[in-house]
């Protein structure tokens, strides 16, 4: 009876294990997954058919809780090369002779974390999702270390704060370099990280940096967990031997 | 008791998940490299930030060929329009595919390609098809290379999972890659209108 329970708890451990790396592993592939930190900014770029869509609607939503979109930004129907439309700090870039549609959105707060989406909007029916949606995480940055790196005179209680004026000050100071802790997806991370301050620092090697460091953090994670659950499986089974 | 051996010995194994790196490079199936096509020397130095998410279909609209011989010619012969002609830095294309079911190397999986314009060639990987496709379907076997190279650039991280398949007259005014393989390619499980 005591080995039935014991057998009956392992499988439920075996299972639930596997069913949440599989649900996690789910998730993630149905999101396109931004992380960035405030004050940066996000750049997407959407494939738009050339021949499908050049005289379209297109529009940047937000995904609510419930599903629901939200309408934040939404274009013209294309007049010439390129069809530019602002709204706060939402960016839209219309080009369909180039078959793209770029999105920006600048000065990025931790309130802007959630499920985003682009879209064709149509007149009299549902609108045609553009690729996948993105999960965007917005950090608040760790203030210390960031400070003294710049030549700014502002003290540290100062920048705690007051995270504006902390903003304010590296668009003055572009010269001097600092590590980012980016993990985006996207292959235009370039182009983000220059719209910071026009800096050009050489982010390649950066990001590689970067996400080495993020890999070796994932696979220590991993190897703990897993470490855990070894452990856990063979206390139970030395319970039921002992016994 | 041998029953909940078994199971830890199962449960440990999923979770462990050994030998998974071993994986990748034993997916890939074969490309003729640049060196058996007698390539010209590549003078590109642009590198492409990978993994990349869309991948472009395109023909030639050239000749065809049905041979390995026939396709290893072509292949030279695409790269002499390019580089020689056109003054590129090499074949525009990171890969062809010839009616004789191989691949050839053209740019690879890691430099920046020359096939669908300024907009799109750093953010994608350029696969041609040697051919006219307008009138005529490339064979199956064909078909197969391109989804066997759309697998192997999956497993090396070259492409991100979700990567998207796109004709290159979906990216660009174009009649490329021709009526018979874009009807193709849109049946394709990665393809995305």
């Amino acid at each position: 009876m005591r080995k039935a329970t014991l057998e009956g708890m392992l499988w439920l451990l075996f299972l639930s294990v596997s069913g949440f790396q599989a649900a996690a592993a789910a998730a993630a592939a149905s999101e396109e997954k931004h992380t960035l930190m405030e004050g940066q900014t996000l750049t997407v770029i959407r494939h738009v058919s050339i021949w499908k869509y050049a005289n379209s609607r297109k529009a940047w939503q937000r995904l609510l809780d419930g599903g629901k979109p939200l309408t934040l930004a939404v274009t013209e129907r294309p007049s010439g090369t390129i069809t530019r439309v602002q709204v706060g700090r939402y960016f839209l870039e219309d080009e369909p002779s180039e078959a793209v549609l770029r999105v920006q959105m600048t000065n990025l707060q931790v309130e802007d974390s959630g499920l985003y989406r682009c879209v064709i909007l149509h007149a009299s029916k549902e609108p045609d999702i553009l690729s996948l949606p993105i999960r965007l995480v917005v950090t608040r940055d760790p203030s210390g270390p960031l400070v003294s790196d710049k030549t700014s005179t502002q003290d540290v209680p100062q920048v705690s704060t007051h995270p504006p004026t902390t903003i304010l000050t590296w668009h003055k100071f572009p010269t001097s370099p600092r590590t980012m802790t980016l993990t985006q997806l996207l292959p235009k991370t370039t182009t983000s990280i220059s719209t910071l301050g026009g800096t050009g620092i050489t982010t390649g090697r950066e990001l590689t940096r970067t996400s080495v460091i993020s890999i070796a953090f994932a696979v220590v994670c991993g190897l703990l967990s897993k470490s855990l659950v070894f452990t856990i499986l063979l206390v139970i089974t030395q319970r039921s031997f002992g016994s | 008791m041998p029953g909940l051996c078994a199971l830890v010995a199962w449960a440990l194994l999923v979770l462990l998940r050994p030998g998974e790196a071993g994986e990748k490079s034993a997916c890939c199936g074969p490309v003729v490299p640049r060196r058996e096509w007698r390539a010209l020397a590549s003078e590109c130095s642009q590198r492409l930030d990978l993994p990349v998410r869309y991948v472009v279909v395109s023909h030639t609209a050239g000749s065809a060929c049905n041979t390995p011989a026939l396709c290893l010619k072509q292949a030279q012969n695409v790269q002499n329009y390019h580089a020689r002609t056109l003054g590129w830095c090499d074949v525009g294309y990171n890969f062809l595919i010839g009616e004789d079911g191989l691949v050839y190397e053209g740019r690879g999986w890691d430099i920046k390609g020359d096939h669908a314009g300024p907009t799109w060639n750093p953010m994608s990987i350029g696969i041609s098809f040697m051919g006219n496709y307008m009138e005529r379907s490339p064979p199956p076997r064909a078909i197969r290379a391109l989804e066997s190279l759309l697998a192997c650039g999956v497993a090396r991280g070259a492409l991100n999972p979700n990567y998207e398949l796109k004709g290159h007259r979906d990216v660009q005014q174009t009649l490329s890659p021709g009526d018979q393989l874009y009807e193709i390619i849109r049946s394709l499980p990665h393809y995305r209108e």
